[in-house]
């Protein structure tokens, strides 16, 4: 197979899906040597516990392999398609598995006790409208967003977190989505 | 229910993607992204946006033995054929679906004239209730038709394919846009056959075998 050699080395992120999608092992293996980092860096913050982030970042590797050929142009990135199938993976790792309460350890990565993650997003998304838009929400809607999308928190456990009522809670996480598109949208 | 209101929709695939949902919702979600553009364009909108956000969690090395379980997951795996229409035997569809269909399809047959199709199929998508495609047959050949609008995404086309069952699919061509196809009676397809549609690359599966998703199917059976 052509893809097999040396042009997998070349080849973009989205090039080596497509790459996947026709049956390439190699280009997998590119793929997981150049993202298994951030990955499971991403997995890890989600389920906290190693073998359950390792275990999912396997889950989802396999499902790359299996889907690949659905990662369809109306998608723009191949890495945003990857964190999804991560994220996903992990949180249904996390979700069956009863969670104990989340640690403050910061060997773990929880950094959910932050005064004020925005800081690390400014460093993070310098010139990205998400940036600007999440730095428009109210503190508690960023919060709830950024606790259920980072550290994979349920709305209860959000709420435990923050700590605030369930209802606010859910109605944060909803209206700062609606905000955050409009913002996004324009 | 998937919500039309648009607020409402991507309200849901915002909190899909959080992970906020429910596990039941959440596979409700899986299960309508398939046929449901407008909600795939939301989940999508969503994953591209917030997905930098990841970058807020430290990369970290993975256990050294990841690969390996991966690639021996992928060896037991078999080709990628047969894993597309081992797929198919997962699609759960529900009795509701099953219901919706048999009736439909009897009224087409009652309404169908004497000399009308031999075999027909009604085709929809996984866990979806609504007809999609009725696919028609007869001594004039085979005609398929979308009973509602449906498109392929960008740059995809949507292939039609035939599956006898225990053999390996054989493709009947592309479905133009226009959502009818017509072919000639020499085409092969039997009672029993599946027929499917898949998402392919526009211009069809490079490789003669389906690569892309199963988004419609059903079973063609002989109309007495």
């Amino acid at each position: 197979m052509v893809m097999d050699n040396e042009i997998v080395a070349l080849s973009s992120l989205e090039a080596l899906v497509e790459a996947v999608a026709r049956g390439s092992q190699p280009a997998l293996r590119r793929i997981y040597e150049q993202e298994s980092r951030r990955l499971y860096g991403v997995a890890l913050r989600i389920a906290r516990r190693p073998a359950l982030a390792a275990d999912a970042l396997q889950d989802a590797f396999v499902q790359v392999w299996q889907k690949a050929g659905s990662f369809a142009a109306e998608r723009g990135s191949a890495e945003a398609w990857l964190t999804g199938i991560v994220r996903y993976r992990a949180l249904d790792a996390v979700r069956k598995t009863s969670r104990e309460e989340p640690s403050d350890d910061p060997a773990l990565g929880d950094r959910a006790e932050d005064p004020d993650q925005i800081e690390q997003i400014d460093r993070l998304l310098s010139r990205d409208a998400l940036r600007r838009c999440l730095g428009a929400l109210d503190e508690n809607q960023r919060r709830s967003i950024l606790l259920a999308f980072v550290d994979g928190l349920s709305h209860a456990e959000i709420s435990k977190r923050l700590p605030a009522p369930l209802g606010s809670v859910k109605s944060w996480v909803r209206r700062g989505l609606l905000s955050l598109r409009s913002c996004l949208d324009s | 229910m998937i919500p039309d209101d648009l607020d409402d929709l991507h309200a849901l695939a915002g909190e899909y993607v959080l992970g906020t949902l429910d596990p039941p919702a959440a596979r409700e979600i899986d299960d309508a992204l398939v046929a449901n553009a407008a909600l795939r364009r939301a989940v999508i909108f969503w994953e591209e946006r917030l997905h930098g956000l990841s970058r807020l969690a430290a990369p970290g090395e993975p256990p050294p033995e990841t690969w390996q379980k991966i690639a021996a997951r992928l060896e037991i795996a078999a080709q990628p054929r047969t894993r597309l229409w081992n797929s198919l035997t997962l699609w759960r569809w529900s009795t509701a679906a099953a219901t919706a269909a048999a009736a439909c399809l009897a009224l087409y047959i009652a309404l169908a004239p004497p000399a009308g199709p031999r075999l027909v199929a009604i085709l929809h998508a996984p866990q979806q209730q609504q007809p999609a495609w009725l696919a028609t047959a007869g001594s004039g050949g085979l005609l398929v038709r979308a009973l509602a609008t449906e498109t392929a995404p960008v740059d995809r086309s949507f292939e039609l394919w035939a599956i006898a069952p225990g053999a390996t699919p054989v493709s009947l061509g592309l479905i133009p846009a226009s959502g009818r196809l017509e072919l000639g009676r020499s085409t092969s397809i039997r009672d029993g056959d599946l027929l499917a549609i898949t998402i392919e690359p526009e211009g069809g599966s490079p490789s003669g075998q389906p690569t892309g998703p199963v988004v419609f199917a059903g079973t063609l059976v002989a109309a007495k």
